[in-house]
């Protein structure tokens, strides 16, 4: 019985309080905004990455120009400095160094949110992007050269379409990670979901409320997105039903 | 319409081809047979710049297509080529197969692309089949598909790479017949078969490759009738 009211009491302060649950509601909105963000600019990076490291792996010796060699070379280096090191580092590394003159503001917050995250997942997803287009038969970059199309369109129209259908779990992954590791963003004082809690402890001495809520709103968020990957991923295997 | 001069390739110490030479005629049908391994595979490959050749010159309607600076995928567009492993692409439908390159390329407007690909198909009775998925289809119509892309870009010429040793024996009978009547329309073909048959009954001129050369070549007739040279006999011998 003393449970109970304990918990109705924790309740109390957690959501009502004081418009408490404002901290969720607005926690949500930032981790959302950061990872929606981080996520396309990721892909694209990512994208991009791969798209220059398998021309540059599957041209051959006499044929590669100087300037892919460059565009490798920069993102070798890219992907051993950002996989190599720990993303809450990077994080300090962009807010307390790059940014260092920035005011904090929650706009600047959120932009350097979003550039971190996005740079670090870019890495992730250009290594999936890669297996995937290298998981595609060689006959079928083959069969589009030979009509006259050119590597840019063959990889467009026929490699990049089979290789996200067969990297959509792998990339589902990278986005659940993203999603949860928006959470670090507290560190530089950001207010995403995860601090709104911390702020909530710090008034009310409530910790076991206010963190298992944001457990089970990070889960319901998880969730809701492998549903949607779910559905996207049975709508590319059409092209795979016999 | 297609001279080849003193054509080499190796990969790395591994020489494939060496010092080739072969002219095809306008409305030639050229097959060429030889064991595995003995360079006739690569040697078409080459023709279309699949494979870049280590030396010599290949030579297509006047221009040299192994000079520095030529635009490959222009001279492509001439060249139709199937694979042993048909090569459909997986993520477009039988009739975006056969679009996709005319309408990239803005050789045809859609409508005049779909219009197109509709009569192929229906020259090959697959029209029912224009909304599937390759993974759908059985090998034989698959390849006969794949022919059928190719013919979309109108070319010059059509290679092809062992169309149908890819195939289940039943379904050998409806490739072969669809390169008969493309053979009988008059449309140049270099063809690498093991279809001995074929490259008697459709064949104007039979070459033997072994060991990246041409040891003999010859009108279908004299080529299996005489042969001359022993490795040709041997192989003959063998497969006949």
């Amino acid at each position: 019985m003393e449970f109970i009211e304990e918990l109705k009491l924790g309740l109390y302060q957690t959501f009502i309080l004081d418009n408490n649950y404002q901290y969720f509601l607005k926690g949500i909105g930032i981790t959302l905004l950061v990872t929606v963000f981080a996520l396309i600019l990721g892909m694209i990076l990512g994208v991009l990455v791969a798209i220059i490291r398998s021309a540059h792996d599957q041209q051959p010796e006499k044929k590669k120009g100087i300037v892919l060699r460059i565009l490798n070379g920069i993102c070798k280096v890219y992907l051993t400095v950002i996989r190599g090191t720990p993303m809450l580092v990077q994080l300090l590394i962009m807010w307390f160094v790059i940014w260092a003159s920035a005011r904090s503001t929650d706009a600047n917050m959120i932009r350097c949110a979003i550039l971190s995250f996005g740079i670090n997942s870019g890495a992730y997803v250009a290594e999936i992007v890669r297996s995937g287009i290298m998981s595609i038969d060689k006959g079928q970059m083959e069969a589009g050269r030979s009509l006259g199309l050119n590597y840019a369109a063959t990889m467009r129209f026929v490699i990049i379409p089979q290789a996200i259908k067969n990297i959509l779990p792998a990339l589902g992954n990278e986005l659940i990670t993203l999603l949860k590791e928006t959470s670090v963003v507290t560190v530089i004082g950001l207010k995403d979901l995860t601090k709104g809690a911390m702020i909530i402890q710090s008034k009310t001495y409530q910790a076991f409320v206010p963190y298992i809520a944001i457990a089970v709103i990070y889960l319901v968020m998880v969730l809701f997105l492998s549903w949607v990957l779910g559905k996207l991923e049975r709508r590319m295997r059409q092209s795979d039903l016999r | 319409m297609i001279y080849v001069k003193g054509l080499t390739k190796s990969f790395g110490d591994n020489l494939v081809i060496s010092n080739v030479d072969m002219h095809i005629r306008p409305g030639e049908k050229v097959v060429i047979v030889g064991p595995s391994g003995s360079g006739k595979s690569t040697f078409l490959r080459c023709l279309n710049l699949l494979e870049q050749p280590t030396g010599g010159t290949i030579t297509f309607d006047g221009q040299e297509i192994t000079a520095p600076g030529v635009d490959v995928n222009l001279i492509r567009r001439h060249m139709g080529m199937v694979f042993q492993h048909f090569n459909l692409f997986a993520n477009l439908t039988v009739k975006q197969n056969i679009m996709l390159a005319p309408v990239q390329l803005k050789i045809k407007t859609k409508e005049e692309a779909e219009a197109e690909a509709m009569r192929l198909l229906k020259l090959v009775n697959l029209e029912e089949k224009a909304d599937d998925y390759p993974a759908r289809l059985s090998g034989g119509q698959k390849q006969r598909i794949a022919i059928v892309r190719s013919l979309a870009m109108n070319p010059e010429v059509m290679l092809f790479d062992e169309p149908t040793s890819a195939l289940d024996p039943e379904m050998v009978g409806e490739v072969l017949e669809l390169m008969k009547r493309l053979a009988d329309d008059g449309m140049t073909m270099v063809v690498v078969t093991h279809e001995m048959g074929f490259a008697r009954e459709v064949g104007t001129r039979v070459v033997f490759m072994d060991e990246g050369v041409i040891k003999e070549e010859n009108t279908p007739k004299e080529f299996f009738d005489h042969p001359q040279d022993p490795r040709l006999q041997d192989f003959l011998s063998k497969v006949l």
